[in-house]
C-alpha cells in the first residue's frame, strides 16, 4: 500500500516555471482562510488573533465568524465568477491548495472545516489531489481531532511546536509541553493526515546552541515530513504603520510590547547565525531538503501552498488580515474582527474593509527576484543577468562577496542561488533590489 | 512727552540667572502703567521663546517708563535690560555703559553668585550708582541678614542702602522706583554738542533694516538726519527715530541723555554692532566711545543639517539669524562624515547652544554639531608664519608643527565650601590651576582658577552644576594664549580617517580619550559584511583599537502571503537607511552614530 506521506507528483502549476513578474490578473490557484482565534496570546506573535472569551465558551464569536467567513467566500467567489467565469467554465483552474491559518484553526470543529471545504469546492473548485493544510497548536485542548479533520478533507497539518524545550516554551508563552508535540504528531499519523510539519523557533532569548540542537534532535525523532525553522522575529507593527483602522495587523498590547523589548535585548546575532547553520547541517543530514530559507521538506513534502506565494502565483484569501494576490494587485482585509463581522453580517453582506496596492513592473520584478532567491532552486542565470533584471547590477558584488553561487539546474541550465552565508545575509542583497 | 534731562534716569538691572530680574522688570512696568497687569504675558522683556524657556535674557531690551514720583513730578526712567550670561559679558558692559545706575538684584535665599560679582564689577568700572535689592524675601529659605552681611563684606555695600523686596508679590517695588529717582544721577551730556550715541543693542527688521538701540550721550538727533557709525564707517539717512514703550513709538527728536532707537535701513547688522558710536554726518563728533570691540568668537563648531538636502535651508536660516545676531560667524565647510555644513564661531558654549536651538526651532531644522573647538595658534617648523586653526580637521601634519598655543581663561567660581574639594579635583583634572580663594560668608567661597578654554567648553559647566547640586556658579574672562602639549587625535574606521571625529587633546590624555571613542564607535557602528578595525591614532601612531565583528545575520525568517508587502517595505526601509548612511571608505556608518558620539561629547 502506498505510504500516505509519500505524495504524488507535485502539481505542475505550482512547480514549473520561474516566479512571474507578470502583471496580468489571473484566477487564483490557492486559497487562504484566516481563523483569528487562539486560546491565549503569545507575546511574540503579531498575527491577527483574538483570544479569551471570543475564542471559547458561551461568549465565543466563532459561530458569528464562520457565518461571516462563508459570506466573504461567497462574495469573493462571485467576483471571480464575474471576472474569469465560473469554476467549471474551463477558464478557471480548480484550487491546488487550501490553507487554514491563524490563529489556531484547530479550534474549529471538524464539521465546520468540512462545510467550509465543501463550499470552497462548490464555489472555487478544488482539485482532487489538492493540498489542504490546517495549522494546529499541539496542546491537548487546542489541537483538535486529527481523525475528524482528516475526514473533513485536511491532508496536511502544520503544528506550532516552536520548541522541544519545556522552559523555552514557557518563556514563549506557549500552553503546551514538549510531550504534547509528540502526542499531536502521533494522533495526526493515526488519524490519517498525510503530511505533518512542525514550526520551530531559534534566536529565542535564553536559547543556547545546545538547547537548539536538542530541539532539532527531538523534532527529527518524531519523523515529521516538514520542518519550518524561524528566527524569532520581533518587529513592531505599530511602528511600521500596520495597525491603523484599515491595517492588516492589530495594535501590540502593552504586555507584549514589554516582553519584546526585553527579548530583543537578549537576542544575539552570532548565536542566531550559529543556530541557523546548525539547522542547515542537522536537517540536511536527516534527508530534508532546505527548499526555502526557513523551510525543509522530506521528498515530496514541500508546502505547495507556500510555494505559490514564493512563485507569485495568484491566490485568494479570506478572513481578517488575510492577503490575496491576483498577479497584479495585492489586496488585504483589515485586521479588526468587529469591522469584519459588521460588514459581512449585514443584509446584504458587503466585503470587509481593507486595502490594496499594485506594483509597477520594477517593483514586481524585484519581488520576483527576492522570492525566487529564497528558494533553493534560485533563478535562471539568463533571467537574473538579463537587461531588465534588478539583480543584474549586483551580481558581481553578490558572487564576489560569497552571497550567491552558480549551479546547474535539473535541465542543465545554469542557475543562481544563495549560499548558506548568502541566506543569512540575504537582506543585504535584497535591500539592493527593492 | 518731552521730559527735561534732569528728570531722566537710565538704569539697568544686574542679577544672576533666576534671582528675579525679569519679574522685577515686569513689576516696574506694571507699577508705572507702561503695561497694564492684564496685558502682561508674564515676563514681557524676554520676548524670545527661548529666553522664556531657559529663564535667561539673551539680548538686551530697553523700555521707557514714565513715573510720577512722590514729589509729584513725572520722570522718564529708561530700563535697559542686560543679557544674563557669562558668554555675553561684552554686551552687558555696553548696556551698562548706557546707564548711570544699576539695580543689583540678589536672591535673599541664594546670596551672591559668581556672575553677580562679575556684573557688579563691570557696573562699578562704568561708574554706575548701585541700588542693592534683596529679592525673594518672601521665601521661607530667605536669610536676609546673611546676604546683607555678604553684600557689605564682599562688595562694601552699606546695609542701610539695601532695599528688601519681593518682586513676585510687589513688596518693595515702590521703594525701588523712588530710589531710582533719588539716587541715580540724571544724564549730563549737552544737547548742543556734536552727536555721540552708543549702540548698546540692535535688531533687524525686514522693513526698517538694522534698528540700533542707542543711548544719546551728547547732542541731538532728528528724524531726518544722516548718520554715521563711527567704527564701521557706515553712513545712512535714518528712516525712523523712536522710543521703547516697550513697542517702538516714533518721535521727531531725541536729546542727550535719552534712550531710543534709530532705524537705519542698513541691511547688515555687522555695520552697526554693539559698542559702535552714532554721530551725524553734518556735524560729526571728534571721538567715538572708547572700548569698542567687534564680536569675538571663542568657541567654534561645525553645524550640519541631519538631512543633506536641508543645506540650502540651513544657509538661509544662518543668514536670517545673523541679521539679528552679528555675534556669531559662519562659513561653509564640508566633512566626509557629515556632508555640507558651516563652520560657526560663537561667543561661548551657551551662545552656541542658543544659536543651534534657534535654528532648529525657528527654522525647523534638524542639526548636528561637531565637537566644539577653540582657536589654536600653531607655530610651524621652518620659521613659517603662525597658523590659526579652529577646526581639528584642518590641523597640519604632526611633522609640520613646531609648537601649539591655546587660549586660557581666568575662571571665578562661587560655591558652598563643602564642594571645594570636588571642584579642585574637577578643575585640576582638566589641566586647570588653582589660584586663590576667599570666603564670601562662613559657608560660601569664591575660587579663582586658570583653565584652558578648550577644557571649559567640553562639559565643565555641566560638571560644575552636577557636582554641586546646582549651587555653584561661574564666570570667566580670556587670559591669553599659552604653549600646550597638544596633539591631534584621529579616529580611523577601516583605516580611513573620519574627519568629523578628529579632536585636539592633551598628549597625556590621548590614549584614554582614544579608548573611549573607539569603544563607543564599536557600539554605534552597525556590523558590516566584513570585520572593521576602529582605531584612534596620533599621526601614524595608533593609541587605541577596537574591532567590529563582521555581520552574521540579516535575514527575513518568514515571507508568506501576508508578509510580502510588509517585508518589501522593511527592505525598502533598509535600503533608504543605507542610502542615508555616510560612507567612510567601504564602511557604511549611520548618521545617528555620529550624532550619538558627538552628543556624548557634549554631555
Amino acid at each position: 500500500m502506498e505510504d500516505p506521506r509519500r505524495r504524488q507528483r507535485e502539481d505542475p502549476r505550482l512547480t514549473v516555471g520561474e516566479a512571474r513578474p507578470d502583471p496580468d490578473p489571473r484566477p487564483p490557484v490557492a486559497l487562504y482562510l484566516h481563523v483569528p482565534f487562539c486560546v491565549s496570546l503569545c507575546p511574540y506573535c503579531d498575527f491577527v488573533v483574538v483570544a479569551g472569551a471570543a475564542a471559547r465558551g458561551p461568549a465565543a464569536r466563532i459561530g458569528a465568524f464562520l457565518e461571516a467567513l462563508r459570506a466573504e467566500l461567497g462574495l469573493r467567489a462571485d467576483a471571480l465568477d464575474a471576472r474569469f467565469g465560473g469554476p467549471s467554465s474551463g477558464s478557471r483552474p480548480a484550487l491546488a491548495s487550501v490553507y487554514f491559518g491563524g490563529g489556531t484553526p484547530s479550534l474549529l470543529p471538524a464539521g465546520d472545516v468540512a462545510r467550509l471545504l465543501s463550499m470552497v469546492g462548490a464555489r472555487f473548485g478544488l482539485a482532487r489531489d489538492a493540498e489542504v493544510t490546517l495549522e494546529a497548536n499541539p496542546g491537548v485542548d487546542e489541537r483538535g481531532d486529527a481523525g475528524a479533520l482528516a475526514g473533513a478533507g485536511v491532508n496536511r497539518l502544520s503544528l506550532g511546536a516552536q520548541s522541544m524545550d519545556e522552559a523555552l516554551l514557557r518563556r514563549l508563552g506557549r500552553r503546551h509541553a514538549p510531550a504534547d508535540v509528540a502526542a499531536a504528531v502521533g494522533e495526526a499519523r493515526a488519524g490519517g493526515i498525510g503530511s505533518v510539519s512542525v514550526d520551530l523557533l531559534y534566536d529565542v532569548p535564553g536559547q543556547s546552541l545546545e538547547a537548539w540542537d536538542a530541539t532539532l534532535r527531538d523534532a527529527l525523532a518524531l519523523g515529521v515530513d516538514h520542518v519550518s525553522a524561524y528566527a524569532l522575529t520581533l518587529d513592531d507593527p505599530d511602528a511600521e504603520g500596520l495597525t491603523g483602522p484599515l491595517g492588516d495587523h492589530l495594535p501590540t498590547r502593552a504586555g507584549a510590547r514589554r516582553w519584546r523589548a526585553a527579548a530583543v535585548r537578549e537576542q544575539d546575532e552570532d548565536v542566531a547565525a550559529a543556530q541557523y547553520r546548525l539547522a542547515v547541517k542537522r536537517l540536511g543530514a536527516a534527508g530534508y531538503r532546505g527548499y526555502e530559507i526557513s523551510n525543509w521538506a522530506g521528498p515530496g513534502h514541500e508546502s505547495r501552498h507556500n510555494l505559490a506565494y514564493w512563485r507569485r502565483l495568484p491566490h485568494e484569501a479570506v478572513g481578517p488580515g488575510a492577503h490575496a494576490f491576483d498577479g497584479a494587485v495585492r489586496r488585504w482585509n483589515a485586521a479588526r474582527l468587529d469591522g469584519y463581522l459588521a460588514a459581512l453580517s449585514g443584509s446584504p453582506p458587503v466585503l470587509p474593509p481593507g486595502g490594496s496596492e499594485s506594483l509597477d513592473a520594477a517593483g514586481a520584478a524585484a519581488e520576483a527576484a527576492i522570492l525566487g532567491l529564497r528558494l533553493d532552486r534560485g533563478l535562471a542565470l539568463a533571467e537574473a543577468s538579463g537587461p531588465d533584471s534588478p539583480l543584474a547590477p549586483h551580481l558581481d558584488w553578490a558572487l564576489g562577496a560569497g552571497l550567491l553561487e552558480a549551479f546547474d539546474g535539473p535541465d542543465g541550465g545554469p542557475r543562481l542561488r544563495l549560499t548558506t552565508d548568502g541566506r543569512l545575509l540575504s537582506n543585504e542583497l535584497f535591500a539592493r533590489l527593492v | 512727552m518731552q521730559i527735561p534731562q534732569n528728570r531722566l534716569r537710565n538704569f539697568s538691572i544686574v542679577a544672576h540667572i533666576d534671582h528675579g530680574k525679569t519679574t522685577l522688570s515686569d513689576r516696574l512696568l506694571e507699577l508705572t502703567h507702561t503695561i497694564e497687569a492684564r496685558q502682561m504675558t508674564s515676563q514681557v522683556l524676554d520676548s524670545m521663546d527661548l529666553e522664556k524657556e531657559k529663564g535667561i535674557t539673551i539680548k538686551a531690551r530697553a523700555v521707557r517708563l514714565e513715573y510720577t514720583a512722590d514729589d509729584g513730578l513725572v520722570y522718564g526712567l529708561n530700563l535697559i535690560d542686560t543679557p544674563g550670561h557669562v558668554d555675553f559679558s561684552y554686551e552687558v558692559s555696553r548696556s551698562l555703559q548706557a546707564c548711570e545706575g544699576a539695580i543689583l538684584v540678589v536672591d535673599a535665599a541664594q546670596g551672591i553668585e559668581a556672575q553677580t560679582l562679575a556684573n557688579v564689577h563691570l557696573a562699578l568700572r562704568e561708574g554706575l550708582t548701585i541700588i542693592p535689592v534683596l529679592n525673594k524675601i518672601d521665601l521661607p529659605s530667605a536669610q536676609p541678614d546673611v546676604v546683607i552681611e555678604e553684600l557689605e563684606s564682599v562688595l562694601a555695600i552699606p546695609r542701610e542702602e539695601v532695599i528688601l523686596a519681593s518682586a513676585k508679590e510687589g513688596t518693595g517695588v515702590p521703594e525701588i522706583l523712588e530710589a531710582i529717582v533719588a539716587r541715580v544721577p540724571p544724564p549730563r551730556g549737552s544737547p548742543d554738542a556734536p552727536l555721540r550715541a552708543l549702540v548698546f543693542d540692535s535688531h533687524y527688521d525686514p522693513y526698517k533694516g538694522v534698528v540700533c538701540h542707542i543711548r544719546l550721550e551728547e547732542g541731538t538727533l532728528n528724524d531726518h538726519d544722516v548718520i554715521r557709525l563711527m567704527a564701521s564707517g557706515a553712513e545712512t539717512e535714518l528712516l525712523e527715530l523712536g522710543v521703547f514703550r516697550p513697542q517702538l513709538v516714533p518721535v521727531k527728536t531725541l536729546q542727550a541723555g535719552e534712550v531710543g532707537y534709530v532705524a537705519t535701513g542698513l541691511k547688515n547688522v555687522r555695520e552697526a554692532q554693539v559698542g559702535d558710536t552714532v554721530t551725524t554726518v553734518a556735524r560729526p563728533a571728534a571721538e567715538p566711545f572708547p572700548g569698542y570691540q567687534a564680536a569675538k568668537s571663542l568657541v567654534f563648531a561645525g553645524l550640519y543639517p541631519v538631512a543633506g538636502p536641508d543645506y540650502p535651508l540651513l544657509r538661509d536660516a544662518l543668514e536670517k539669524l545673523h541679521l539679528n545676531d552679528a555675534s556669531f560667524t559662519f562659513e561653509p565647510e564640508s566633512s566626509v562624515a557629515l556632508g555640507f555644513g558651516f563652520r560657526c564661531g560663537f561667543l561661548g558654549l551657551l551662545h552656541m547652544e542658543i544659536v543651534q536651538e534657534r535654528l532648529e526651532r525657528e527654522f525647523d531644522l534638524d542639526l548636528i554639531a561637531s565637537a566644539p573647538s577653540v582657536e589654536y595658534r600653531i607655530n610651524l617648523t621652518g620659521n613659517r608664519e603662525q597658523m590659526v586653526v579652529d577646526n581639528p580637521a584642518r590641523f597640519p601634519d604632526v611633522g609640520e608643527i613646531d609648537s601649539i598655543e591655546e587660549p586660557w581663561v581666568n575662571l571665578g567660581v562661587v560655591t558652598p565650601d563643602r564642594y571645594i574639594g570636588s571642584l579642585m579635583e574637577l578643575t585640576t583634572n582638566r589641566r586647570g590651576t588653582f589660584l586663590t580663594m576667599e570666603y564670601l560668608d562662613p559657608q560660601r567661597v569664591l575660587m579663582h582658577f586658570e583653565l584652558p578654554l578648550a577644557e571649559l567648553i567640553v562639559d565643565y559647566y555641566d560638571q560644575l552644576k552636577t557636582r554641586t547640586q546646582g549651587y555653584a556658579s561661574m564666570e570667566y574672562e580670556e587670559a591669553g594664549y599659552r604653549a600646550a602639549n597638544l596633539v591631534k587625535l584621529d579616529v580611523l574606521v577601516n583605516n580611513e580617517p573620519v574627519d568629523a571625529l578628529s579632536l585636539i587633546v592633551h598628549r597625556d590624555r590621548a590614549q584614554t580619550t582614544g579608548r573611549a571613542l573607539t569603544t563607543q564607535l564599536r557600539k554605534l557602528i552597525p556590523r558590516q559584511m566584513f570585520e572593521v578595525p576602529i582605531q584612534a591614532a596620533i599621526g601614524s601612531h595608533v593609541v587605541a583599537r577596537e574591532t567590529l565583528a563582521a555581520m552574521r545575520k540579516n535575514v527575513l525568517a518568514k515571507c508568506y502571503g501576508g508578509d510580502i508587502t510588509r517585508k518589501r517595505k522593511l527592505l525598502e526601509k533598509q535600503k533608504e537607511g543605507k542610502q542615508r548612511m555616510k560612507r567612510v571608505g567601504s564602511v557604511e556608518i549611520p548618521q545617528e552614530a555620529f550624532l550619538a558620539i558627538l552628543r556624548m561629547d557634549e554631555g
